[in-house]
């Protein structure tokens, strides 16, 4: 499975986000560090979702990385993420 | 409690304002990190840089301190503020600003501004 439905996957479980956009920008990153070949490193996620209500932005950042887990996280170079409720 | 957090510790308590980052704040070696280290930079903001590619121990243990698995990550006062996403944030909400305000660190307030009418 791509890294970005794998990352959909887990975030769509888990919060059932009112929008949801997973960007793979792994080819902006040609040449830098952490770029492999055929992408799959570099990723931005843009989430909306009622879950996340209440929460500060380290906590929601958090709940993402829960979510996703160590293995994933792990996996790839660079999560930029946009959260909010 | 290992070396790593002892010293990521004292380092964290010692300095008003800590950045720990791959590469230094006059040569960051990550775009992230060099955003983070650019933001302060420009606000004339006096903080410690801690290059966790010199010492991979601090590299993992930076990571456990604060249960956060990326680097950038910004320390006032002793505590975790948060990544690039969340400085960025931070900085065009004014939030940065009031956080420096709260702590008694020292920034130029007309730096900020312009960070904020240049990405309006």
């Amino acid at each position: 499975m791509l890294v970005s439905a794998e990352i959909r996957e887990k975030l769509d479980a888990r919060f059932s986000p009112r929008e949801l956009e997973v960007i793979d920008e792994s080819e902006q990153h040609i040449g830098h560090a952490g770029y492999q070949e055929g992408g799959q490193s570099h990723f931005r996620v843009r989430m909306r979702a009622e879950e996340l209500d209440g929460l500060s932005r380290v906590a929601r950042h958090r709940a993402v990385h829960d979510a996703l887990g160590p293995d994933l996280i792990g996996r790839i170079h660079a999560l930029a993420l946009d959260l909010a409720a | 409690m290992t070396d790593a957090h002892t010293q990521i510790d004292e380092t964290v308590k010692s300095n008003d304002v800590v950045l720990f980052m791959k590469g230094t704040k006059s040569m960051p070696q990550c775009g992230f990190s060099s955003r983070v280290a650019g933001v302060l930079n420009y606000m004339g903001v006096d903080f410690a840089d801690v290059n966790v590619l010199a010492d991979d121990a601090i590299r993992q243990g930076i990571k456990d301190y604060s249960d956060w698995p990326t680097i950038p990550q910004l320390y006032v006062k002793g505590e975790f503020v948060g990544g690039c996403d969340i400085i960025t944030e931070m900085t065009l909400s004014g939030e940065l600003d009031t956080l420096f305000e709260t702590n008694g660190v020292t920034y130029d307030k007309d730096a900020a501004e312009k960070i904020r009418a240049a990405n309006a």
